[in-house]
């Protein structure tokens, strides 16, 4: 186990280093300098790119960025919007508000979309199946910023919930005025989780170990929590990883729709002001937390299934 | 070896009686395409899709022209800004009769008739007293009110620089789908072709490519649109090639599977024999077998494009002003939610309408496509 750990890891420090090259091309490639203004002097246009080394070649650049990252944990300050700041400084208070915005999101979606699931797959065919199935549909199509949009003037507007982010309150406060952005985000989630919790415990239903359960008294009810349910879930790590990344990109727009100060705010920010390292930062950031996933859903995947942990050492794909 | 496949029909004859009897199959035959196109009418929530999009996508061609405004059209010097609203024929519905609510209005001005125009005042209430002054707030008749005549109609209203929304609504549309068509099909196209070398070389080949996908499919997708608009500031050509970035990956597993599926088939051997070239076997014999997949997976892969899309132009990485997309209006109408829910509203409805309709019509064709539940 350990090596299929230690594989994965490897595999994951590679990617972002892949990642990381990729993004620092694009970075100093694009065109214009971000020190390229009107009211700039030219003389002083030329000290400021001196200072952070951007008159140099680019591959001496790219030597500094890693010398800079290895030997000093050194990943440059932001030259815009923060000036002078180190750019990790600049994502600090944002990290937290993002990460709780986006983890609540999806750990509130998964006991509502397996109980919706189950009762969808319990009633298949019936009524409730059929409302759950439109719901499902809804849920999974409508965008979350459309969502965000119509729970902030329904419930916002209307005076239940605060419009925006509340950032000077208390912390009580502040979560309150995160539940209309959750919400948006958890529909998508809700759904997605519910249609494939649904389709496994359908193909479960029909085998002949929940026949012997019928047959050896245990209620539908019993049955389905004690031998249905638990197949059905193994497959589900399937569907974290995507639900993940999908809610991610969704927290941007509903970020910005309830004013939340979080990553997605500052990104938008920092790309048309072409405040290079504090775009790093932030694709870094989203990078990490994608990969941190895949790398927990492959462990997860590990521990689940013998087959997937040994297949490394017999030399075949893994 | 041309002229022999030129004429490999006359080199090959039926087997002492196995011949089919009269040489005609009994019964009607009908082609793959036929079967799933029956079984998808069946369908009736696909069927409905389909019929709403084929709506949606007319809708999003000839709307924006026909309109007897433009897209970047400012009508600030008649004032027509904010407007609610209005269709003719349809004023009976409270959405689109063309009225606003002007609040905390003071009850004598409300009949001076230079600043409301004769019966423009449809009702006023919520009638109170501040500081001594009558106070009322005021329905009213917003086109009377603007002195704009019974010709002029807002069938979406007008934004906030007084453009009309119904057009620059449909013209967003047009440029979603157009976004989403064209970044769909260079993700299928170079899926396939990966997939289909992955799936038929193997080996090393396979291995290095697959590694490849592996790691263009770790990059989320924010991060390789972002760069790709950094590199190649943004645009519609930008936004197809960064939404085709990463999702062709998925595609290429796709096809990588079927090819793997079918590589040791007796009929791949048969060509082989024969002397059909790689790239013939590759595209004549097992690509057709993947052509189911491939389909529903495109027309799977719409609603995610149509949504990135739509959320990158709201951030305001997409498509940039003035040309409208779904995304920036939406982005524009959200800061006065407040006060013109409507210029939300209409977006936010073509939008959730066109992305569950397409997912309707992806489930209905993966079900029509699937052969093994028939």
């Amino acid at each position: 186990m350990s090596r299929y750990v230690l594989k994965r890891l490897g595999l994951m420090v590679l990617t972002l280093f892949v990642i990381m090259t990729l993004c620092f091309f694009v970075i100093r490639l694009m065109p214009g300098s971000p020190f390229d203004d009107p009211e700039n002097s030219p003389e002083l246009e030329t000290l400021l790119e001196e200072k952070h080394h951007l008159n140099e070649s680019i591959p001496v650049q790219y030597y500094y960025f890693w010398r800079d990252i290895i030997a000093d944990g050194y990943w440059g300050v932001s030259l815009k919007i923060e000036p002078n700041v180190p750019v990790w400084q600049v994502l600090a208070n944002r990290i937290p508000v993002t990460l709780v915005l986006n983890l609540l999101s999806i750990v509130l979606a998964i006991p509502f979309g397996i109980l919706a699931g189950a009762l969808s797959a319990r009633t298949a065919g019936r009524l409730p199946d059929r409302v759950i199935g439109i719901l499902t549909v809804v849920c999974i199509s409508v965008p979350s910023f459309v969502f965000a949009s119509a729970l902030q003037y329904q419930l916002g507007y209307k005076g239940a919930f605060d419009i925006i982010y509340n950032s000077t309150g208390t912390p009580a406060e502040q979560l309150r005025s995160l539940i209309l952005p959750i919400l948006a985000l958890s529909f998508w989630p809700i759904a997605t989780i519910c249609r494939y919790l649904r389709g496994e415990l359908l193909d479960n239903l029909n085998t002949d170990y929940m026949l012997l359960a019928k047959a050896k008294g245990l209620t539908p009810v019993q049955s389905l929590e004690r031998h249905a349910m638990r197949n059905s879930m193994v497959p589900l790590v399937n569907v974290i990883v995507p639900l993940i990344t999908g809610v991610l990109g969704g927290s941007l727009v509903v970020e910005k729709i309830f004013a939340v100060p979080g990553v997605g705010g500052i990104m938008t920010q920092a790309v048309s002001s072409r405040d290079l390292w504090l775009v790093m930062a932030v694709l870094v950031f989203y990078s990490v937390i994608n990969l941190v996933t895949v790398f927990l859903m492959d462990i997860a995947y590990g521990l689940i299934d013998p087959r997937i942990r040994l297949a490394g050492r017999k030399g075949g794909a893994a | 070896m041309t002229e022999q496949k030129k004429n490999s029909k006359d080199l090959f004859v039926f087997a002492e009686g196995r011949r089919p009897a009269g040489g005609e199959t009994p019964g009607r035959v009908r082609s793959f395409a036929g079967n799933v196109l029956a079984r998808l009418k069946k369908d009736t929530a696909a069927a409905a899709a389909f019929w709403i999009l084929i709506v949606l996508i007319l809708m999003a061609v000839f709307a924006p022209d026909l309109s007897p405004y433009t897209y970047r059209q400012q009508m600030l010097a008649e004032d027509y800004v904010n407007m609610p609203p209005r269709i003719r024929g349809l004023t009976w519905i409270p959405l689109f009769n063309g009225h606003a609510t002007l609040k905390d209005r003071q009850l004598s001005s409300l009949s001076d008739t230079a600043k409301y125009p004769e019966g423009c005042v449809i009702r006023t209430f919520n009638e109170r007293t501040v500081r001594g002054v009558p106070v009322a707030d005021a329905e009213i008749d917003y086109y009377l009110y603007k002195g704009a005549g019974e010709d002029v109609n807002f069938w979406f209203g007008t934004d906030a620089l007084g453009r009309d929304i119904w057009t620059r609504a449909w013209r967003g549309t047009r440029i979603s789908l157009l976004i989403a068509f064209a970044a769909v099909l260079l993700d299928i196209l170079i899926g396939t072709a990966w997939g289909a070398v992955c799936g038929w070389y193997g080996g090393k080949t396979d291995l290095i490519l697959m590694r490849i996908c592996e790691v263009v499919r770790a990059i989320p997708n924010v991060v390789i649109c972002t760069l790709m608009i950094m590199l190649m500031g943004n645009g519609v050509g930008t936004m197809i090639l960064a939404l085709a970035c990463r999702n062709w990956v998925s595609t290429a597993q796709l096809v990588r599977a079927q090819f793997l599926r079918y590589r040791e088939r007796e009929y791949v051997l048969a060509a082989q024999v024969m002397g059909a070239s790689d790239a013939r076997i590759m595209v004549r014999h097992i690509l057709p077998n993947a052509a189911g997949p491939i389909i529903s997976r495109a027309v799977m892969a719409v609603p995610g494009v149509i949504f990135t899309e739509a959320f990158l132009s709201y951030i305001g990485l997409g498509i940039a002003a003035p040309e409208p997309s779904l995304g920036n209006l939406l982005a524009e109408a959200q800061g006065v939610i407040g006060l013109y829910p409507t210029q939300t509203l209409f977006p936010a409805l073509i939008v959730s309408l066109m992305m569950i309709a397409f997912h309707l019509l992806a489930g209905g064709l993966r079900d029509a496509l699937d052969t093994r539940t028939y």
